[in-house]
């Protein structure tokens, strides 16, 4: 294999007939793909050389996607970017690993019936020529075409497994893929005995059979501790290697979000609160990242919340604590709670100057929130008319959409009590009664 | 009861400091009042065994995870201490918000759960209020429970154990939403010795309940 340096590397390509060797084979020569199978087929013909080599090249060079898997792996072995030139030592082909699998399987599918064609044709010739009184030696032409017929089914076999890759291969397709080596290699077998025996009585076939299966065996016997041994090697070395890939992950991430915020805080040290703000931010980042509930749907009301609970505290700099009890989807009508609920922790974070505790509850009946902060409180009365924020963003949000609201003032702090019940309108009655009873 | 907002005053409380961050105990122990004496401190859970053993001190500040021991961190130092449970208090200190750490601590005898984040003042105030043998709820705790035990009362007297109260309830309420057990008591009109008795038995109850929702809610979350 010549390695001149603008070179693709040769890989079976995507666009095949039987398993893109000669699109691969192109490819990095840098020939038509025409001429290239016009030129394996005149091989082919010149006493079997080209299907030798074609053979050949089938087993010894890697699809895309393993040369992709491949250099992936290597790539990603070292944790950090401390070597980041293995990855860009091969040079990789820019293709999509999802695309060329599809497009393989299709040129898959035609090239089984192109062979299932050919092997139609040749038979219906040699029916032909017996009929023209041809003297075609069947006795030797049937064991070969089982022979090949059987090598072709089990080689597509090792072709399909090596392409699902040994790990995430599904148990079904697995059956289905023993089934069809078995059978490959049983009509090997029977081809390769009725050759040897020469067509011979049954007697000879059954004593070459059993002759056959009985060193077949032995060779077993001998070769299976080695077998199992490097499968295990291979297992341990498969786990080693998720681990791996594992902890490249977790480093990345720490790497990416908390050394860059620790080299924050430190450039920033003077700043008091910028620091807390990059504190709680990453703070938030990487309790996120490890107790996110996988099993949790995302829209829930209580994501909603903290999501508002997060953009306050980017915003003001000021921690917003959020406990949330039960949970439901977001409706458009949540949307205003947790625009409301957003505009009142906006509110507590800027003039509480202290930490703000927010309360979700969502029951039966419906979905309340609280935002309490320990600021010097201040009169609702006294909000001038032009205000916005507390009469239109909260109690005139929470109206309009069938909830209400109530703020609670004193000089030890300020709560705002948002209530938004399952149905508009249903129990407004008795939440204006539960709000306002302390005003 | 006469003082303002922190049980009762014992001066010279005796505390040992349980956890693997040296510059986190030096930081507390810097902060912590000066009422409150640090007597030992221990990072790992062999250690903590020990010097709670031999210290005996009124509360212990209990870091919920830990190294050493079996791997069972905060859980573990209190399962090796059950001998001094009735004259040491256990306060769970914890930077983690996941509840099967908080509760598993608190059903393995803690008297209370804070997050770390906490002010100096409202540490010492929670040391203070352990040692005088009430029960310490955060927010996030309280909220914990709510989540577990359900938001409607109980009905039947037969289910005592595995159902708040209409009272309990509310001053859980009340305390996830930051209320102090002095706000608590003002918004329901009750005295805080009440509210330390109802918080007290809402502990008890998440110590003892062997209600079914209540497995199958830890369950989910991974616990037990």
């Amino acid at each position: 294999m010549t390695t001149a340096p603008a070179r693709l590397p040769l890989v079976r390509g995507s666009d095949r007939v039987i398993a893109g060797v000669c699109a691969g084979l192109a490819d990095h020569l840098g020939w038509p793909v025409r001429m290239v199978r016009t030129g394996m087929v005149v091989a082919a013909l010149a006493g079997g050389a080209g299907v030798a080599f074609y053979a050949w090249l089938w087993i010894m060079v890697p699809t895309a996607d393993e040369r992709a898997k491949h250099n992936a792996h290597n790539a990603r072995r070292p944790a950090s970017r401390i070597a980041p030139d293995a990855a860009t030592r091969e040079p990789r082909s820019e293709v999509p690993a999802a695309e060329p699998r599809r497009n393989r399987f299709v040129g898959m599918r035609y090239g089984k019936e192109i062979l299932l064609g050919a092997g139609l044709l040749l038979a219906a010739g040699i029916l032909i020529a017996r009929l023209l009184g041809l003297d075609v030696p069947l006795g030797t032409l049937i064991p070969v075409a089982a022979i090949l017929g059987g090598a072709a089914i089990a080689w597509m076999q090792l072709d399909e497994t090596r392409r699902a890759g040994l790990v995430d291969k599904a148990k079904a397709d697995q059956a289905g893929g023993w089934t069809r080596l078995a059978a490959g290699l049983a009509l090997v077998v029977a081809g390769v005995l009725v050759m040897v025996s020469g067509s011979g009585s049954w007697e000879q076939t059954w004593l070459a059979l059993l002759s056959s299966v009985a060193v077949l065996g032995g060779v077993a016997l001998v070769l299976l501790p080695w077998g199992l041994k490097f499968w295990r090697d291979l297992e341990t070395e498969r786990a080693g290697r998720v681990r791996a890939t594992e902890r490249a992950e977790i480093a990345a991430h720490l790497h990416d979000s908390v050394l860059q915020t620790l080299a924050l805080i430190q450039r920033r040290a003077g700043h008091e609160h910028d620091v807390v703000r990059l504190a709680r931010a990453q703070e938030r980042e990487l309790r996120g990242w490890l107790y996110r509930d996988p099993g949790k749907e995302a829209g829930q009301l209580s994501e909603g919340i903290k999501a508002a609970a997060a953009e306050v505290e980017d915003a003001v700099g000021q921690a917003v604590e959020v406990v949330s009890v039960g949970d439901c989807a977001m409706t458009e009508r949540h949307e205003a709670l947790v625009q409301a609920a957003r505009e009142a922790m906006l509110n507590a974070a800027r003039h509480g100057g202290g930490a703000v505790a927010v309360y979700v509850e969502v029951t039966g009946g419906a979905a309340e929130v609280f935002v309490k902060d320990r600021g010097p409180g201040f009169e609702p009365e006294s909000v001038p008319v032009d205000r916005l924020g507390v009469r239109e963003s909260i109690i005139g949000r929470m109206n309009r959409h069938g909830g209400t609201a109530a703020i609670i003032s004193s000089q030890d702090g300020t709560e705002v009590r948002l209530r938004l019940p399952v149905s508009a309108g249903t129990t407004a009655g008795t939440a204006a009664d539960n709000g306002e009873v302390k005003l | 009861m006469n003082h303002a907002d922190g049980g009762t005053p014992a001066p010279g409380i005796r505390v040992v400091i349980v956890d693997d961050h040296a510059i986190f105990r030096s930081g507390l122990r810097a902060d912590l009042d000066p009422s409150i004496v640090v007597a030992g401190e221990a990072g790992t859970v062999d250690e903590a065994i020990a010097v709670i053993a031999a210290v005996r001190p009124d509360v212990v500040l209990l870091d919920v995870h830990l190294p050493g021991g079996l791997g069972g961190g905060g859980r573990e130092v209190l399962a090796g201490s059950v001998p001094l449970l009735g004259s040491t208090r256990f306060l769970a200190l914890s930077v983690s918000d996941a509840a099967e750490d908080v509760v598993a601590v608190i059903r393995a005898g803690a008297r209370g759960y804070v997050t770390k984040t906490i002010s100096g003042a409202e540490i010492s105030d929670a040391v203070r209020r352990v040692a005088g043998g009430d029960a310490v709820f955060s927010p996030r705790l309280a909220g914990f429970v709510l989540d577990a035990f359900g938001t409607a009362p109980a009905d039947i007297a037969g289910d005592e154990l595995d159902r708040l109260s209409a009272r309990e309830l509310e001053v859980m309420r009340l305390i996830a939403r930051g209320y102090s057990y002095k706000e608590v008591a003002k918004e329901l009109f009750i005295s805080i010795k009440t509210v330390e008795t109802h918080v007290s038995a809402v502990l008890r109850k998440l110590q003892l309940s062997s209600r079914h929702e209540l497995t199958r809610w830890a369950a989910e979350r991974r616990l037990l």
